[in-house]
């Protein structure tokens, strides 16, 4: 039993984190909330209340559902190339490789970069005027298939896509590749000598024990990717003609031209959104692991 | 005990820290939040002169780029933390906001001893309210020009050459730009380049033929709801974007293209002209000092009944009413508009001085042709057209560019969007 002076004491100590935690995420969260029910243009004193209305608007909004369109493909790419890619890489690291020290820290390497950076950088690849892609693609004689990546809307949202895949598979290698580890090394002794080739392997041993990493890197992936903004504000701000545009550049372009109550309202029914995916993402983790 | 004292200690020093302040002592300072980089040097060599000249500290701070700078002002106005001197970087609804809230100070009283005469009336126009206006303004007028930028179109002479044109005699109807155009496109050379990924720069572009179709008047109707935008004025504006994308004028990717990538493009010879402002002189010279130039205005329409308009736009600066040092601050910005300042400022900078007095004092022949159609200026209109309604306009227009949209379906969409926010309005 902690004495009351005791645990008072204690109280003091998680002080400063509750102080920061309040004020850095409680205080906005709930003002995110109150804003949404206003109508306000962030300069004025006096805000107008007009209760749901921002929300009722939001429903019938076709350029918000869209970007959610555009976000969702987003994800859906990623979670199956990057998150397919990050698991073979991370595979064949286990099975062992030479230099695989120097493999890990390569494919680490985009993760920690800078969105803006490597969205500009890429935004050289892709340029139609001079860009390396193009280049690349003329000298091998595939000529016919350049096009200005970016400003072609059936090319823009994709060629966003593979970036931000690129950019992202090294955080699915490592979580996926620590899950590998933990794999005791004797269960594919056993299946190897009851005959199991490698594939079987993966499939009877590797998949059932990575089912729950799986999740989490799933998770991770749709949170993340649903909330692309970075490389889509450096590489295309949401064009050409909105085939690129994300929830969060389109809540940044209401919040930029001081609409602050509907941006914030669409910030709080896209944060429902995803909350509800990580939830029932969280409830399939759970059934499956039963099965 | 001992875990508890040192926590004592650390809150300490947390009231400690957070109660250090900006020793100011006698020092009287002025503070000035700006965005413009190109003139920072500038700047600080100016408040260096003004220091040694009335003994004030001038203290000149860089926020950039400009998105960064207009968070910071607002975020500083919800705080109260706003400096001496500063400008809100909005269009008129903005700064109309700024000013109704308390933020900017009303300049008028101190213009009209005479101080306004030194400025283009159409620029000092941009920081002025009038009787009527939309935002309930009092009339008057709230900002200092610090200088004047203007855009037009620029073209490569050496390209125009390789062509087969006559590079001293550029283009004036929108026939002969589309000639100009084709020529140019035949010889293997991208006619046209803008920063099209900015809607601001399209809706420029688009304004120049709006301002020769509709005037005026036509505009304040349209934003009014009296004239339609499916009606065939407003059509044959989109039309001509469309005529433009079938002559094929606008270089690969104009339309995700910021106006930065399009400077490169046209400094590096990969286009032949380029919608942009006089500020482009000063990019060009450093990207490609070479590069051999010259500027003509957007073209004509052969049946218009209006005659051209420009874009142009000054650096205001505005002062806080609440400063200390606001007499201080207003004594200041007229000793940076004078002759002597000016001269200076656009010398360094290649810009338009907002003094009209000193016009004449501008070394570039380039930067003399944008002074020169100043006069052209869009017209500072009271009422504005809704951020949305303009954004649709410019999207729409990506998509016409790109053979996505027609113009009628553009009319439709934005005619749409249009009476969804009268509905609203009433």
């Amino acid at each position: 039993m902690v004495s009351d002076r005791r645990y008072l004491n204690n109280f003091f100590y998680v002080l400063p984190a509750i102080l920061m935690f309040a004020i850095f995420t409680i205080y906005p969260f709930i003002k995110t909330f109150q804003l949404s029910v206003y109508e306000w243009d962030g300069i004025s004193p006096t805000m107008k209340f007009v209760g749901l209305k921002n929300y009722l608007e939001i429903f019938s909004d076709r350029l918000f559902w869209n970007s959610m369109l555009n976000a969702g493909i987003i994800t859906l790419l990623a979670l199956t190339f990057q998150n397919m890619l990050a698991l073979l890489l991370a595979v064949i690291i286990d099975r062992g490789v030479k230099f695989d020290k120097f493999f890990r820290t390569v494919y680490f390497i985009p993760p920690i970069l800078s969105g803006v950076v490597v969205g500009l950088v890429w935004k050289w690849i892709y340029d139609g005027n001079y860009g390396i892609l193009n280049t690349i693609l003329t000298h091998i004689g595939l000529e016919k298939y350049t096009t200005s990546w970016l400003s072609n809307p059936r090319t823009a949202l994709v060629s966003v896509a593979v970036v931000h895949m690129w950019k992202g598979f090294g955080w699915g290698f490592v979580i996926l590749l620590a899950g590998l580890q933990t794999i005791p090394r004797e269960l594919y002794e056993a299946a190897a000598i009851d005959g199991a080739d490698s594939f079987k392997q993966f499939w009877y041993v590797t998949a059932p024990l990575m089912l729950p990493i799986f999740f989490v890197v799933s998770v991770l992936t749709i949170l993340g990717t649903m909330q692309i903004f970075d490389l889509i504000y450096s590489m295309t701000r949401g064009g050409p003609a909105g085939a690129t545009e994300v929830p969060i550049s389109y809540i940044y372009r209401y919040m930029a031209n001081n609409e602050l109550g509907y941006a914030t309202a669409m910030a709080v029914i896209f944060g429902l959104v995803l909350f509800t995916l990580s939830i029932l993402q969280i409830k399939i983790s759970r059934k499956l692991r039963k099965v | 005990m001992k875990a508890k004292y040192l926590y004592m200690l650390f809150l300490l020093s947390l009231v400690l820290l957070t109660s250090c302040g900006r020793k100011k002592g006698n020092l009287q300072e002025i503070v000035i939040w700006h965005w413009m980089t190109d003139r920072e040097e500038v700047f600080n060599q100016l408040a260096k002169e003004y220091y040694e000249l009335k003994g004030i500290n001038i203290r000149f701070e860089t926020y950039a780029p400009s998105d960064v700078y207009r968070e910071k002002v607002r975020a500083a106005a919800q705080g109260g933390l706003l400096p001496d001197v500063y400008s809100p970087l909005g269009d008129q609804r903005e700064l109309a906001s700024f000013i109704n809230a308390g933020y900017i100070e009303d300049l008028t009283e101190v213009m009209n001893t005479g101080w306004k005469d030194l400025f283009f009336e159409s620029v000092l126009q941009q920081n002025t309210y009038n009787e009527g206006n939309e935002w309930k303004v009092k009339p008057g007028i709230y900002g200092v020009p610090i200088d004047v930028v203007s855009i037009q179109i620029f073209y490569n002479k050496t390209l125009f050459k390789k062509a087969g044109i006559n590079p001293d005699n550029p283009p004036t109807t929108f026939e002969e730009f589309i000639a100009v155009c084709k020529k140019l496109r035949s010889a293997g050379i991208q006619p046209f380049v803008s920063g099209f990924g900015e809607e601001w720069l399209i809706d420029v572009f688009s304004k120049s033929f709006e301002y020769q179709i509709l005037g005026e008047e036509g505009i304040i109707k349209t934003i009014k709801g009296e004239i339609k935008y499916t009606d065939p004025r407003w059509i044959t504006i989109f039309e001509l974007f469309e005529k433009m994308r079938n002559e094929k004028i606008f270089a690969e990717g104009i339309i995700t293209m910021i106006n930065k990538d399009a400077e490169r493009v046209f400094a590096t010879e990969k286009a032949a002209m380029a919608l942009n402002g006089s500020w482009g002189i000063n990019v060009y010279s450093g990207m490609n000092p070479q590069l051999n130039y010259d500027v003509f205005l957007p073209p004509k329409l052969t049946n218009a009944k209006y005659p051209v308009k420009i874009w142009v736009s000054s650096s205001f600066l505005n002062v806080n009413p609440k400063s200390k040092m606001k007499q201080q601050a207003i004594d200041f910005l007229k000793w940076l508009t004078e002759n002597k300042q000016q001269i200076t400022l656009a010398e360094k900078t290649k810009n338009i001085p907002s003094n009209k007095n000193v016009i004449d004092a501008i070394k570039y022949d380039v930067l003399k042709k944008f002074a020169a159609n100043l006069d052209k200026s869009f017209p500072t209109l009271p009422v504005m057209e809704n951020w949305k309604v303009v954004g649709t306009k410019c999207r729409g227009i990506q998509s016409i560019i790109i053979g996505e949209k027609t113009p009628r379906q553009l009319a439709d969409e934005l005619q749409a969007e249009k009476q969804k926010l009268l509905a609203e309005l009433k």
